[in-house]
């Protein structure tokens, strides 16, 4: 299978480009419809989500595991050059082109029911088709510069859709959060190819990331960086990690930036389904995967630590949030740790396979809690009850009301907690054991990473019983509180159990790997796995899998006991762990205090400076020529206007004067000659 | 003997009291009273000097002819008045001011 016949080559190239731009059409035709709730929408984006899924299903076998493929054509030339616009298929996206409408055809199904009585059914479906572009584009371009723009276009979707709900005051904070928090990471990676562009003088991924590319190629020599295209000091390549680091921060909700995430959940459960839990926040590891050999094994450490402490934090965090979909927020951050620690530690396939396995169980508990909330809403509503229907704390037995959704939700968390026989064992599996013996050729300090891991491993099989017990077993909190409420709720229609039914097959192992203990054996993970023959090689392999799971299956007898037998017992809610946990570490105070209350601070000095300085200035300047022109206008009234008033003065004086003897009366008239006589007659005496 | 000046004296008297009618009474026919006793003082004046030609006595000739005249003007005059009347209901030189721009 060395080459491809062209017009097969064609006819793929074609597919792809269906593939992304189907999604794009939905978007475009749905902004065209008449009406806001028009049903149409959801069956026009559903569908070229459907289509999308085939072609990506064809093109995933024609591609996987074969050379791989790239198109390009010159988009346009600055000075001499060229930029190019293309794909670039390989194992690592065509998987993800596969992955995203595989996830993407559940959730618009199960949107169409879930949305229905929405007031702006139709414009959720055109944004839900713009991300679903945007994300099939994102992963298929092959150019730093459209990568660039689609991953701008992926955090403006998510944008609109966390504020969906714009009337809300808390959903409208959400998304400026999300937003402004994503700009730092946009900053950094637009940084980063300014950077490798002088370096290497190329946009092109593949020229630059592919095998033997420039990257792979350059080096590092007495504190230079010497590229293809020009020589720079080795701190710009640290700058340029950063700013890649940063990107991966902000749409993987990784330390630093991890705080929108959370807060992102205030839009709909679905779009929480598809974007914040399984799509989008993968596209900073899909980054690094592409990016990959830009590291060097220093900065592949600090990455390590980063994502490993981010799995650790997030993990403690949701041991107490009371709020469902915040508790799985966090156990998103959490797995996203996990795979960043992966591909710190060189566990890139892992890291990969993770990525794909998360994707389904994380979309899969998303819909089960999006069926929760939505049944608990019912109920708010029937008996106009004042609860938050997120809460956990009022639910309960729901095990018995919603069996389906019970069942594909003890099938999502144990993928999450990873049990055998499910997806999540084999991905998890492959970054514990790889973590391990990665650890074990380094210094001790190394070992805190494998350990951490471990450690979240086992937070996260508590804080998931913690989740399905509290909703699912026990008594109906609510009922309890309010013996009379009436309720009547289900699993709902074939919109909703037939996503959850697809997801739960895929969160099983067969899909992955016929063998249900060894991960190795997966096939995402042979796709991406350079080493061969060194499986197993050590004892690693069978100790770690049967520790951690017995690790898990304790800690969930620990927390079934907690919640359901012995009810009474509870954490010491006054103690400092509880209430850091609780109160998510302090970060989002922190960052209001510091960062916010910085910024506000430095707004208000400028504000100052420019009311009082810059302003004054201006005002004195204004003062002054007010002054001097006052000056000149008094000058201008009483001298030279004073002149000719003057002047027109006497004029009107003596013509008063003169007009005075034109009385019309005969005898004045006769009056003044005879004066006027009388007084020539006098000087003529006075002369002489 | 009555001399020279005394017949002076007299014109100018009258002469004086016709410009002092002229200039303060408020009736046509008055001012024209006025006028008629200016208009014989210049006629006495004229008799008065009559008496150094007395081979033509032109002066008296001419104070004839000044009285014609004077006459004359006198009944322009007094149709002037009655026209004014006419027009203003009012024969008052105060209240005709029409000849005023």
């Amino acid at each position: 299978m060395g080459t491809f016949q062209p017009y097969q080559q064609a006819l793929t190239i074609c597919l792809a480009l269906a593939a992304v731009l189907l999604p794009l059409l939905a978007f475009i035709i749905n902004a065209c419809l008449p009406g806001r709730t028009n049903k149409a929408a959801g069956w026009v984006s559903t569908l070229a989500i459907l289509l999308s899924f085939v072609s990506a299903i064809i093109i995933f076998s024609k591609l996987w595991n074969q050379p791989q493929l790239h198109w390009q054509f010159k988009w346009f030339t600055i000075g001499s050059t060229n930029l190019y616009a293309g794909m670039w298929l390989n194992n690592h996206s065509v998987i993800m082109l596969l992955l995203v409408p595989a996830i993407a055809l559940p959730v618009h199904i199960y949107s169409t029911a879930y949305m229905k009585h929405d007031e702006r059914y139709k414009r959720y479906f055109a944004y839900l088709s713009l991300f679903c572009f945007s994300m099939l584009a994102l992963v298929v371009a092959d150019s730093m510069i459209t990568f660039y723009v689609f991953w701008e276009l992926v955090g403006f979707s998510s944008y609109l859709l966390i504020g969906f709900w714009f009337t809300r005051e808390k959903a409208v904070m959400a998304n400026k959060k999300a937003f402004i928090v994503n700009r730092i990471g946009d900053v950094g990676l637009l940084i980063a190819i300014m950077i490798i562009f002088v370096q290497s003088g190329s946009f092109d991924l593949n020229q630059l990331f592919g095998s033997y590319g420039l990257i792979a190629q350059s080096q590092t020599v007495n504190g230079l960086w010497v590229g293809a295209s020009a020589t720079v000091p080795v701190f710009w390549q640290y700058v340029a990690c950063g700013g890649v680091f940063l990107a991966v921060a902000a749409k993987t909700a990784q330390f630093p930036l991890h705080a929108w995430l959370p807060d992102a959940m205030e839009g709909p459960t679905s779009v929480s389904a598809l974007i914040h839990a399984a799509t989008m926040v993968a596209a900073g590891v899909f980054l690094l995967g592409r990016l990959y050999p830009l590291f060097t094994p220093t900065e592949l450490d600090v990455l390590a630590a980063i994502g490993c402490f981010t799995a650790f934090m997030a993990a403690t965090i949701a041991l107490t949030q009371n709020d469902l979909k915040r508790i799985l927020a966090y156990s998103t951050i959490s797995q996203l740790g996990f795979m960043v620690t992966g591909m710190g530690i060189g566990a890139y396939a892992s890291s990969l396979f993770h990525l794909v396995t998360h994707a389904f169980f994380k979309c899969l508990l998303f819909l089960v809690t999006g069926i929760v909330i939505h049944q608990m809403a019912h109920i708010k509503e029937d008996n106009n009850l004042d609860i938050d229907p997120q809460n956990i704390l009022n639910m309960g037995g729901l095990r018995k009301k919603l069996p389906f959704t019970f069942m594909t939700a003890l099938i999502g968390a144990a993928a999450l907690i990873g049990l055998p026989l499910t997806s999540g064992f084999l991905s998890k599996d492959g970054i514990l054991i790889q973590s391990v013996s990665w650890a074990e050729q380094r210094s001790f300090w190394h070992m805190l990473i494998p350990v951490g891991v471990i450690i979240t491993t086992g937070l996260t099989a508590f804080y998931v019983t913690r989740l399905i017990v509290k909703v699912f077993f026990g008594k109906f909190k609510l009922e309890q509180f309010h013996p009379h409420i009436k309720y009547h709720i289900s699993d709902g229609g074939w919109q909703y159990t037939v996503p959850l039914f697809m997801l739960a097959v895929c969160s099983l192992f067969p899909i992955f790997s016929f063998n249900p203990f060894v991960y190795e054996d997966a096939w995402v993970f042979s796709g991406f796995s350079t080493e061969t023959g060194l499986d197993r090689i050590n004892i690693f392999h069978t100790i770690i899998p049967v520790g951690v799971n017995i690790l898990s299956v304790f800690v969930i007898y620990f927390a079934y006991s907690v919640y359901v037998k012995r009810n009474s017992w509870s954490a010491p809610q006054n103690s400092f762990l509880y209430k850091l946990s609780y109160n998510q570490w302090y970060f989002d105070a922190f960052y209001n205090k510091v960062i916010v209350g910085g910024v506000l601070m430095l707004s208000r000095a400028s504000s100052w400076f420019d009311h009082k300085i810059i302003d004054g200035f201006i005002h004195l300047l204004s003062n002054l020529i007010i002054g001097l022109s006052k000056i000149a206008a008094w000058f201008d009234y009483y001298v030279i206007d004073g002149v000719s008033r003057l002047l027109t003065f006497i004029v009107r004086i003596t013509s008063n004067f003169i007009r005075y003897f034109q009385s019309g009366k005969i005898q004045y008239y006769l009056f003044s000659m005879m004066a006027v006589v009388l007084v020539l007659f006098i000087y003529l005496l006075l002369d002489i | 003997m009555i001399s020279l000046n005394d017949f002076l004296v007299v014109g100018a008297a009258l002469f004086c009291i016709g410009l002092y009618m002229l200039l303060t009474k408020r009736n046509a026919i008055q001012l024209l009273i006025g006028i008629e006793l200016m208009l014989n003082a210049g006629i006495l004046n004229l008799v008065a000097f009559g008496k150094f030609d007395k081979i033509n006595n032109s002066g008296q000739i001419f104070a004839l002819f000044a009285i014609v005249l004077a006459a004359a003007t006198t009944a322009v005059a007094l149709a002037i008045i009655l026209t004014v009347y006419r027009k203003y209901k009012t024969i008052d030189p105060g209240r005709v001011n029409s000849l005023k721009d």
